[in-house]
Formats: C-alpha cells, sequence, structure tokens
C-alpha cells in the first residue's frame, strides 16, 4: 500500500485499493460447486476457524482470509499462497465451524485447482514421483527388522501396478511428467 | 472369531514393523482374525488427496472395492490410511455422481464399489467387537497407574462425520491396561508431521508445543496410533534434544505395544527397542 | 353479601386517543374498540398504516404488512382486516390529517386540542373512479392498499384540472376550499404510537447522500422495489432510470454513533438483508454487497442472515472510506476490509444507507407536554425498571416504533400490552 519507491513514474496513491472489477467472480462458484464447497456461501467470517487453528499466527493469510479471498474471487491470490500447503489438514477449523463450512476440504479443494493451475511445492511433487514411480509413500529400507520380529519382508498386500496404472490416467502423472 | 480384512498401508510396515508385530500378539491373543488384503494400493494420504483427489478417490475406492469381495471389515493401524479410505468411504456415499464416474473407472478392473463395508480403525475393532472386560481379562500385568498422554492424531478424530470415532475407545483402552490417562491442554493438537515436506521449523514447533504440553500435565509416555505420529512425537524429541538442548524423555508407544506388555508378553516381540526415545521407564511400572 | 364501594365501579370510562395510526397505533384502536371502549385514532397523514405502508414487504412474514400472520383469527375478514375494521368499527372514530395541538387537564381526563386539517377529499364519497387522478397530479392514490379507501389531494398542485375535478366529481368527494379546524376532545387515556422515521443521512458527508442521486436509504429502496411503485418494482438508477447491476448496502448509518444515534436502530439489519435477499433473488444479474460493522439478525431472524448469504450475496467487514461518483452514473466505493486487512474498490449503481431510525418530530412535544421520560428522543417507559415498558406515564402509554425501533409482531405486541392494560383499569 505504500510502494512510494517504485523506480520509474511518480509514487503510487498511498491507498492502492483491491479492484473488485478484476477479481474472479466466478473463483466463488467454481470452489462452491465441488463437493466440499457446497456450505462455503454459509461463511459469516466471525473467524471461528482461525482461532481453531493451530498454525495460522504463522500465517500472512488466515483461514478465514482465505476463505473471504475465495468468496472476493481472489483466485490467483488464494491458489498460489503457501498457506494452502501447510494446511496440516487437522481439520479442527472444520469441527468447530458453527455454520457447518467445510473449511479444511475447501483448502483440499483449493489445492487440487492450485495443482491444476501449476502451483504445486516442489517436496509435493517429489511425493508424488514416488507414488508413481514406487507406488508407496514410504519404502522398506530395514527389512531384517521385519525380519526379526517374524513379519515378510516387503509391504503386505502391496500392488505397486495398482497405483501406478490409475495415476497414468490423472493428474498426478502430468505434474510427475511437467516435473521432468 | 471375527475376521477381517488387514489394510497395512506403507507406512506401518517401512517405519513401524513393531507396531505392526504388536498389532498381530494383541489380535491373536484377543481372538481376532487379521488377513492382509492382497493387491490394495498405497492410499496416497494427505498428498495424493492435494494434487489429485480423481486419483486419490481411484485409488482408495479400489482398495475397498477389493475388499468388499471377501464381506469383512476393513481394519487399519495407521490414521493417515484410516482417515483416506474413510474419506472415501463417505465422499462415494454422499456423492452419487462422483461414485459413478469412480464406477466406470473400476469396472474396467473388474470392479465394483458397492458400498457393503465399513472402514475401521483396528483399536476401534478392538474395543468395540472384543470389548473392554474381554480385554481387561487378558492383562497380566497391569500397567500400575502410570500416567499416558493420548495423541489420538487428528484423522482418527477429524471430521468426526467421517471417522465415526469417539476418544472415549482410546481412553477407556488405556485405563483397561491399568495406566491413568493424564488431560493435558493440546490433546487435540495436530503432531505437525503433515507439514513436514513443507515447512519442517513448523512441524518441529507443533511437536515441540504438544511434548511440552504433555510433559507439564505430568505424562510418563505417550501412546499413539498411527505410525506418522508416533514417528513425528518419536523423532523430533531427538531433534529438539539435539538443536535445544530441550529433553522430553516421553517414550512413545504404539497402543498395541502397550497392550501387549499388560498382557505379559515379551518386549522382544513387539520390538520395544526400535522405539527411538527408549522405553525404559515403562517397565518399571510393570506389576505383577 | 358485600356490597363493593361504588368508586370501584365507576372507574375512568372516557374515550382512549390513539396518536398514530400506524401498525402499533392500528392494533391497539381495533382492539380497544372490540372491547367497547370508544377509541379515537389520528394521524398526521391522509392514509393510515404509517412507515409499514411503505416497506413493500415486511418481515417476519414478507407479506404486506396489512396482512401479517397474527390476525387471521378475525373472522369473516380473512386476512386484511384491518381495511374494513378501521371504517367499520362503529366505536373507532378515524382523523387523518389530524395532529395534536396540546394537551391539557389530568389523567383521567386529558383535554387535548386536535388540529384537523383540510378534509378536501370525503372519503365516505370517494369510490376511486379515477376521473381527478387523471384530470390533475394534485390528487394521487398514495397505494392501492390505502386506508381510508380514497385519494388525496396536495393543495401545493393545484391546476385547473384539480378545480375541474372538483366540479366532475361523479359522488361529489371533493372540496378544495376546505380549511383547517381545531377541536378539543376530552379523553381518560392517551395512546402514544407516533411511531419512528428514518433519518436522512445527509450530514453525514462520506456516503454523498443527498448529492448523489444514486444514494438512496433503505426505505427508498422498499418503495423502488415495491411492484406499486413508479418502476413497478425494477430496480433503475435514479440518476438515469438505468437498469441497476450492482448494489451496495452500508449498514449503521448514524446508529451506534455518538454524534447521531448512540442505540442501535435494532432492525435495519434485517430489513437491509430482507432487501438483499429479494434483489438477489427476485431481480436477475443483480449483485448486491453488505458493508456492515456487525450483523444483528437477533432472535430467528438469523435465518435472513443466511439465506441472504446462500443467495449470493457479498458481506465485507469493515467501513466506507469514499464515495465517488462517475459521470456514468456508476459509483466507485472505497471500503476498508477489516477482516482482510485491505482496501477493496467496488464498482457499484446504488449505494443503499441503511440509515438510523430516529423519533419523529412529534415524539419530543408529546414528551415534555405530558411530562414523560425520553430515551434518546423516544417515549420512556415511566419506570424504567419495571416490567411494563408500554406504561408512559399515569394515564399514558406508548407502543410500537414510538419506544423505539420496533418490528411488526414486537409493535403488535406492546400495542396488545397497552389494550390489556387499560383493559384493568376499568375492572
Amino acid at each position: 500500500m505504500t510502494e512510494t519507491e517504485e523506480k520509474t513514474g511518480p509514487p503510487v496513491t498511498l491507498i492502492d485499493p483491491i479492484d473488485m472489477t478484476k477479481l474472479d467472480a466466478n473463483f466463488r462458484r467454481d470452489i462452491s460447486s465441488m463437493p466440499n464447497g457446497e456450505e462455503l456461501s454459509a461463511c459469516f467470517a466471525c473467524s471461528t476457524c482461525t482461532a481453531a487453528c493451530p498454525i495460522a499466527n504463522q500465517w500472512n493469510y488466515k483461514p478465514h482470509q482465505l476463505i473471504r479471498m475465495i468468496l472476493l474471487g481472489m483466485r490467483d491470490e488464494v491458489l498460489s499462497s503457501k498457506e494452502i500447503w501447510e494446511c496440516l489438514t487437522c481439520f479442527q477449523c472444520q469441527e468447530r465451524c458453527p455454520q457447518n463450512v467445510r473449511v479444511t476440504d475447501i483448502f483440499f479443494d483449493c489445492k487440487n485447482l492450485a495443482a491444476e493451475e501449476g502451483y504445486v511445492p516442489e517436496n509435493i511433487i517429489a511425493l508424488a514421483k514416488s507414488l508413481v514411480e514406487k507406488g508407496q509413500l514410504y519404502e522398506i529400507i530395514n527389512d531384517w527388522e521385519r525380519e526379526d520380529l517374524g513379519l515378510e519382508p516387503e509391504v503386505p498386500g502391496l500392488s505397486i501396478e495398482g497405483i501406478q496404472s490409475i495415476l497414468k490416467g490423472t493428474r498426478t502423472h502430468k505434474l510427475v511428467e511437467g516435473d521432468e | 472369531m471375527p475376521v477381517y480384512s488387514l489394510y497395512m498401508g506403507c507406512s506401518v510396515p517401512a517405519n513401524y514393523p513393531n507396531y505392526e508385530a504388536a498389532m498381530f500378539k494383541v489380535a491373536e491373543a484377543l481372538g481376532m482374525e487379521l488377513n492382509y488384503l492382497e493387491d490394495v494400493a498405497c492410499c496416497g494420504s494427505p498428498n495424493l488427496r492435494s494434487i489429485d483427489s480423481f486419483g486419490w478417490l481411484l485409488v482408495n475406492a479400489r482398495t475397498i472395492a477389493i475388499a468388499e469381495k471377501s464381506g469383512h471389515d476393513i481394519v487399519t493401524p495407521c490414521n493417515g490410511c484410516f482417515g483416506s479410505l474413510k474419506d472415501v468411504l463417505y465422499h462415494l456415499k454422499h456423492h452419487k455422481d462422483d461414485l459413478k464416474k469412480i464406477n466406470v473407472e473400476l469396472e474396467k478392473m473388474g470392479l465394483e464399489f458397492k458400498g457393503t463395508i465399513n472402514v475401521r480403525h483396528i483399536i476401534e475393532a478392538m474395543y468395540t467387537d472384543i470389548g473392554i472386560k474381554e480385554i481387561k481379562s487378558k492383562v497380566t500385568k497391569p500397567l500400575d497407574g502410570v500416567g499416558i498422554a493420548i495423541h489420538y492424531g487428528c484423522h482418527l478424530l477429524r471430521p468426526v462425520d467421517v471417522t465415526e470415532f469417539k476418544p472415549e475407545v482410546l481412553q477407556e483402552m488405556v485405563y483397561a491396561t491399568g495406566a491413568t490417562v493424564i488431560d493435558y491442554p493440546l490433546w487435540k493438537q495436530c503432531c505437525g508431521a503433515t507439514v513436514l515436506p513443507v515447512n519442517e521449523q513448523l512441524a518441529i514447533r507443533l511437536a515441540r508445543d504438544k511434548l511440552k504440553s504433555m510433559k507439564e500435565s505430568g505424562a510418563v509416555f505417550i501412546t499413539v496410533v498411527c505410525p506418522a505420529c508416533g514417528n513425528q512425537l518419536d523423532l523430533q524429541q531427538l531433534g529438539l534434544k539435539d538443536s535445544y538442548g530441550e529433553v522430553y524423555d516421553l517414550p512413545v508407544l504404539l497402543y498395541p505395544q502397550i497392550l501387549a506388555l499388560a498382557m505379559g508378553m515379551d518386549e522382544e516381540d513387539i520390538g520395544l527397542s526400535m522405539n527411538r526415545v527408549p522405553a525404559d521407564p515403562i517397565l518399571d511400572h510393570l506389576s505383577g | 353479601m358485600i356490597i363493593y364501594p361504588v368508586e370501584v365501579i365507576l372507574v375512568v370510562t372516557g374515550p382512549v386517543l390513539v396518536i398514530g395510526a400506524g401498525v402499533a397505533g392500528m392494533t391497539a384502536a381495533v382492539e380497544l374498540a372490540d372491547n367497547d371502549v370508544k377509541t379515537i385514532l389520528i394521524d398526521r397523514k391522509t392514509t393510515i398504516g404509517g412507515n409499514a405502508l411503505e416497506l413493500y414487504k415486511a418481515f417476519p412474514t414478507d407479506d404486506c404488512f396489512y396482512c401479517f400472520e397474527g390476525n387471521r383469527w378475525r373472522p369473516g375478514i380473512r386476512k386484511c382486516f384491518y381495511r374494513s375494521a378501521m371504517i367499520d368499527q362503529p366505536n373507532i372514530d378515524l382523523k387523518i390529517s389530524t395532529r395534536v395541538k396540546g394537551i391539557s387537564g389530568t389523567p383521567g381526563t386529558f383535554l387535548v386540542n386536535l388540529e384537523v386539517g383540510p378534509q378536501y377529499v370525503d372519503p365516505r364519497k370517494c369510490t376511486l373512479c379515477g376521473l381527478c387522478t387523471d384530470a390533475s397530479e394534485a390528487f394521487h392514490l398514495v397505494s392501492p392498499q390505502c386506508q381510508p379507501q380514497a385519494v388525496s389531494y396536495n393543495p401545493e398542485r393545484a391546476d385547473d384540472g384539480a378545480k375541474k375535478a372538483e366540479e366532475d366529481c361523479p359522488t361529489g368527494a371533493i372540496n378544495l376550499s376546505a380549511t383547517q379546524t381545531e377541536e378539543t376532545i376530552t379523553v381518560s387515556d392517551i395512546v402514544i404510537a407516533t411511531g419512528y422515521h428514518e433519518m436522512k443521512p445527509s450530514t453525514i458527508d462520506e456516503y454523498g447522500y443527498g448529492k448523489l442521486p444514486n444514494v438512496i436509504t433503505q426505505l427508498e429502496l422498499a418503495q423502488m422495489l415495491d411492484p406499486n411503485g413508479e418502476s413497478s418494482g425494477a430496480l433503475l438508477r435514479p440518476s438515469d432510470g438505468a437498469q441497476v447491476k450492482s448494489v451496495m448496502m452500508i449498514q449503521c448509518v448514524g446508529s451506534r454513533d455518538e454524534n447521531y444515534y448512540p442505540f442501535c436502530s435494532k432492525i435495519c439489519c434485517v430489513f437491509a438483508l430482507k432487501h438483499a435477499s429479494i434483489i438477489s433473488k427476485e431481480r436477475n444479474n443483480s449483485r448486491v454487497s453488505v458493508v456492515y460493522m456487525d450483523i444483528r439478525t437477533y432472535d430467528r431472524h438469523e435465518r435472513y442472515y443466511r439465506e441472504t448469504r446462500d443467495a449470493g450475496v457479498e458481506f465485507v467487514r469493515g467501513r466506507v472510506s469514499r464515495v465517488e461518483a462517475h459521470k456514468d452514473g456508476t459509483l466507485d466505493v472505497y471500503v476498508y476490509d477489516s477482516l482482510l486487512n485491505k482496501y477493496l474498490k467496488f464498482v457499484v449503481d446504488l449505494l443503499v444507507l441503511s440509515s438510523a431510525l430516529e423519533p419523529p418530530e412529534a415524539s419530543n412535544e408529546l414528551i415534555s407536554s405530558l411530562g414523560l421520560n425520553s430515551a434518546s428522543g423516544y417515549v420512556g417507559s415511566a419506570d424504567p425498571l419495571s416490567e411494563n415498558e408500554v406504561v408512559a406515564g399515569d394515564h399514558v402509554y406508548a407502543c410500537g416504533g414510538a419506544l423505539g425501533p420496533a418490528e411488526v409482531p414486537e409493535s403488535v405486541n406492546q400495542a396488545r400490552a397497552v389494550v390489556s392494560k387499560i383493559l384493568q383499569g376499568r375492572k
């Protein structure tokens, strides 16, 4: 708001508001038409979600603000935010929401939209890669430990091809491919 | 004898074979038949759900559809798997459009999601199907009132309309071993495991707050029912010791390990030495 | 057998004066009349109904206010009972265009001096044939539901057509040479039902009301939305008649503000949301934003808040920085969003101010001439600590908006409480 040190041209005005006409009014509809977005519009911004969130104090955009940003149509800001990826998915916000807004689930939907538009943190891509290539998130490294305990050395019942063939046809594959 | 389809996931076998071993020992003693589900895929939770909700639905719908063939409920020892499978079950029961799409894909694999079985956490199956009375009757070396802090894990408790899990279940299971449940202010708080890939510092601080709250409330050790939570609370104690010189000395035991000890089982059989924070203080509390 | 002293029977039986024929006053008058109490009902306007007449749809039933649910019991008249009750009930003496000029006497025998405005049109003769309204702009029908069912005459617009209409009126109902008269009546009790008045917020600089034609108040909006209104209910920009595509409402304009009225006007949240809901559901393609400090949809009215959110109305917690008008009629509204901690710029066609509900002009004079308590300019209870909210003084009562901003059901309840008090005093 006080970006007076621009190198070219005169300083910008002191109040540099968000121009509502430039926001994406459809963003709200996009999210509310997703399976978890049914109650999105019920939000009355009481900020219970932020009160319930253990890490919101570390965030530039608090959970209730993210929901407001969705309602206002701030698509790019929400989808490119680091906050949605730091969501612990602990569901405390969702549990306490007095209007039954599925806050955590909505953040999952936001992450999916973000993934569609290519905003995914590297480490998450790496995990996706591990799913596509190895069919699992965690691999057995110390198989002797399992044998000591009388367990079979491999992950029991795991079908690597099962997940690989499925993910071949979905967004995950595109994300991993695009990364290479 | 109740029979279950056991979904292991990848985290327990890879990181907590002792959890797996203890679970089998206890289940056997309680007369539960656990059959590994074969040919099932990793649940991908929660990362897959974040980037590819359809892929996530399909992978887990496939697992449930495979289990439906045997007709037995799925049980799992991992909150991540539990949360994923339970969420997908809930989702497909509430969103008919997605169910149709999923079944089109499953048909190609010769499968169909019908919604005929439930997904349950192994602890809840023990509690409901075997019962506290029966479990208590098997306890030969009660835990002598030692204070245990329970970390339930978020995906076990919430959202409750999806997980259908009540905290009292685990509390009663802990009391059944002769131990005491310690109330601590941050009992609902996340351990921080999920944020590890994107912000490690944040993950450490979450674990620290949690451990501090437990310690200050008088806990002697911690019990968990999730490999990710267990790993986080166990591992970060080492990290906090190295980085900040903070010592919590709170052994982290998977619940079946505690029950196994109370049932008089050998600590070797449940891999107690694999827990990172040494579990020695617990052994002092075993009576009989 | 005990014989009671005479004084118990000889309690006051004189007529009751009800000042103001809005929802509260009409209810009090009808219910007193039904209990055989002679009632004089006066209103300063030519048509009764008060503010409610201009609400289009009144909450909580969203009916035209004449029809609110609680009165359906009245036999034979179905819903719109006031229409005939006001005229046909022999115990009611309705005086329109009438105001109180002075009050003297003592409680129980008040002498009230009334100033009765010129009765240009005799409502008993007027048949609403339309001859006069066609002939001159001085005549108009306030509302198809107006009571009494007669046209009104505005002498400021007098023209030759009006004179001709007077001659041609088929029932001879028009008398343009009518003059103001005075009369003094004796009444035992006075019921103050003078209602509220919506503040014209022209002194609150930042909104531009009174300067910018597309800045209006909620009651003005209600009249725009009324299908019987000028635009037949279409939402058009006052500046140029263009279709309104986006509306912004501002709550707490002059209310909860020590510079204007310190109290919460109580019902503006609900009626703003009612309007927001009507606009977004029934006026296609119109987007509505509501800028608020707190939304106070008390009690069951919470449903309006929920429904308007469901209807897609946008809520912004914060305040307006400034309003700028463009030549094309649109307004740039700069709003500080306190939840987001950001400034937002909206472009709207219509800015609707939920302006404070203030005591009507008559309120102060009545309070001082009867020696009543004042509650921020409204009639205060005689004993604020008692549960007798409607008792303003000895033989003096108040109900509805006269006590402060009130919704329709509350006004009705208070009116009934007044009736109950008066009847108890006569047993």
